[in-house]
């Protein structure tokens, strides 16, 4: 027997390793009563090995990606000092903007908890998000999750969102003290409720093995066209309502299935090249205290400036601004009626129906005789118009319906 | 019929490093796989671990040296990843202790023989990765031989750069 483990020891040692790691493997994966497979999520909190993984390979990484940041900082922040002050003008500019912007689109999102406080419904907004860096990868093209440098120690838990200001990039994963796994929306694994803008139409996103968007099992339908934006739908529990998610790029038909097609989505975020992104931490039902201070600002703005506000309305309602005019040609300051009211065509022979005629009741004294509440046949020849016939100035011309005598 | 005999002492000879050796450079191997592909995405059909593996196996000339290394990379590299831990281990396990044992046999300070070598392997551990992902476990998975195509041609290219450089490190008697 010690003759054979020396003589084939290193088959033995190699068949012990695999024997091992396969009895790991059996131990992760569950076999569903479906006959599928499926990974056992790590709900108890993070796998020792992963947390070892992660505790020797981040500081590394994070100082190679703190020196890249660093080098291409000073060398962009010259460039960019040199049109700064430029951009600082522009910037003031659209802030400006943008405030009497928000301040009329709060409005209407207050007008809309105030519904939905009848329906019993509530909608949650971003109420605290925690900006993150990340710096780096799995390492592997069949797993598209990345390394953030906040974890438990900044509040993050697992499956938490994580956006961009372009769109959602994916969910927190597996919490470590200082950073996070974050697992992103291009991962076959991942899966995002998702609606299309304009058509309405609900699917599920996901990614493929090449890292692409796409939507899955839906109904074939012809009004899906290219460049629809797609959005959050908000029922996955996980990403608020309404984020942009990116835009159709072409539907295909689904490989497996008959009738049914799969859309391809082009990201709204640089999935391949993200640096800074921010993790929603809680979403609450009103607005965030920031959110209310932008807001008073904005009010204020738009209160003190109504010249402004109403040069932005005029930029956003259509047809009021020519761009081939000079200024003072503009049809906003066109004072001259194009369309002046015309007259009606006189009639040859004016009666009551004509417009303009005004009806005069006929002085109508009671008749005694009469009962209270029924006219007399002298009445009713007193009245000859039909309910609804007569011109709206004839009818407002009528009198009062008559009271019942007590 | 040089290149492949073992005749030469040559071909027995043991690559040794310093300490120092063994422990950065298959950690620089794992923090620049996880780091690159932010860079290079979404050209990076590379695998710096499995490169490693294989230059420390053939050098070395130990296959179980090679399985323990192999194991070593592809579990930290499955604990980076979210998917179960042990599929990589295993394939670079296996080609950890192949390298090894065809180590023995050949002439592996020739290019070429590197290059076939590299090229075999990543094969091999793609192939090992789909096989233990989709029979083994039975778990989706969805699979582009081209793109396997694609990181073997790059693990070779990187392993004509990188193998002379890490020729440079090893002790000399």
């Amino acid at each position: 027997m010690e003759s054979f483990l020396s003589r084939y020891r290193n088959l033995v040692v190699l068949l012990a390793i695999l024997v091992a790691q396969i009895i790991g493997l059996a131990m992760q994966v569950r076999r569903t009563s479906a006959g599928h497979s499926t990974l056992d999520a790590d709900d108890q909190g993070v796998r020792l090995i992963r947390l070892w993984a992660n505790a020797v390979i981040s500081p590394p990484e994070r100082l190679i990606h703190a020196t890249k940041l660093g080098v291409v900082g000073t060398w962009s922040n010259y460039f960019d000092l040199l049109h700064v002050r430029q951009q600082n003008k522009e910037l003031q500019q659209t802030i400006g903007r943008l405030r009497l912007e928000q301040a009329a689109l709060m409005e209407d999102a207050r007008q809309g908890q105030r519904l939905q406080a009848l329906l019993g419904f509530q909608e949650k907004y971003i109420y605290a998000t925690v900006a993150a860096q990340a710096y780096g990868s799995s390492g592997s093209d069949r797993s598209h999750v990345f390394y953030i440098d906040k974890g438990a120690r900044d509040g993050l838990k697992p499956d938490m969102a994580v956006i961009t200001a372009d769109g959602i990039v994916g969910k927190v994963r597996d919490v470590f003290p200082h950073t996070a796994q974050v697992l992103g929306v291009n991962d076959p694994t991942s899966g995002a409720g998702v609606i299309l803008e304009t058509t309405r139409i609900r699917g599920i996103l996901k990614g493929d093995a090449a890292g692409q968007l796409e939507i899955v099992g839906v109904t074939e339908d012809q009004r899906i066209k290219a460049g629809e934006s797609v959005l959050t739908a908000g029922g996955d529990l996980i990403f608020p309502r309404g984020l942009a998610v990116g835009a159709v790029e072409k539907v295909v038909r689904d490989p497996d299935r008959d009738g049914l097609i799969d859309i391809i989505v082009k990201p709204a975020a640089h999935l391949d090249r993200l640096d800074e992104v921010l993790v929603i931490t809680s979403t609450e039902p009103r607005f965030s205290p920031q959110q209310q201070q932008d807001l008073a600002a904005s009010e204020q703005a738009a209160a003190s400036d109504p010249v402004k506000a109403s040069a932005i309305m005029a930029e956003t309602l259509p047809g009021l601004l020519d761009p081939n005019l000079p200024a003072d040609q503009q049809p906003l300051h066109d004072t001259s009626n194009p369309n002046p009211a015309s007259r009606p065509p006189q009639p040859l022979q004016p009666d009551k129906y004509s417009p303009g005629h005004a009806y005069t009741p006929p002085n109508v004294e009671p008749d005694p005789n009469s009962n209270a509440g029924v006219e007399s046949p002298k009445s009713q020849s007193a009245h000859p118009i039909p309910d609804g016939a007569g011109p709206p100035a004839s009818k407002a011309a009528q009198p009062p319906p008559r009271q019942k005598d007590q | 019929m040089a290149l492949l005999s073992a005749d030469s002492r040559r071909d027995f000879e043991i690559h040794r490093y310093p300490l120092l050796v063994y422990a950065l450079v298959p950690l620089a191997a794992l923090v620049l796989q996880a780091w690159l592909p932010r860079v290079t995405s979404p050209y990076d059909w590379f695998d710096l671990p499995l490169v490693v593996t294989v230059y420390f196996a053939l050098g070395r000339r130990n296959p179980i040296q090679g399985t323990l290394m192999g194991a070593a990379m592809g579990l930290f590299e499955d604990a980076l990843s979210h998917h179960a831990i042990g599929i990589n281990g295993i394939a670079k396990a296996v080609v950890g202790f192949l390298a090894a044992s065809v180590g023995i046999r050949v002439e592996v300070d020739n290019q070429i023989i590197r290059l076939l070598m590299n090229f075999g392997l990543s094969l091999l551990s793609s192939a090992i990765y789909l096989f233990v992902t989709r029979f083994l476990l039975n778990l989706p998975i969805e699979w582009s031989w081209l793109t396997e195509l694609l990181r073997a041609i790059g693990n070779s290219l990187i392993a004509l750069m990188l193998f002379p450089l890490l020729d440079r490190l090893h002790v000399r008697d």
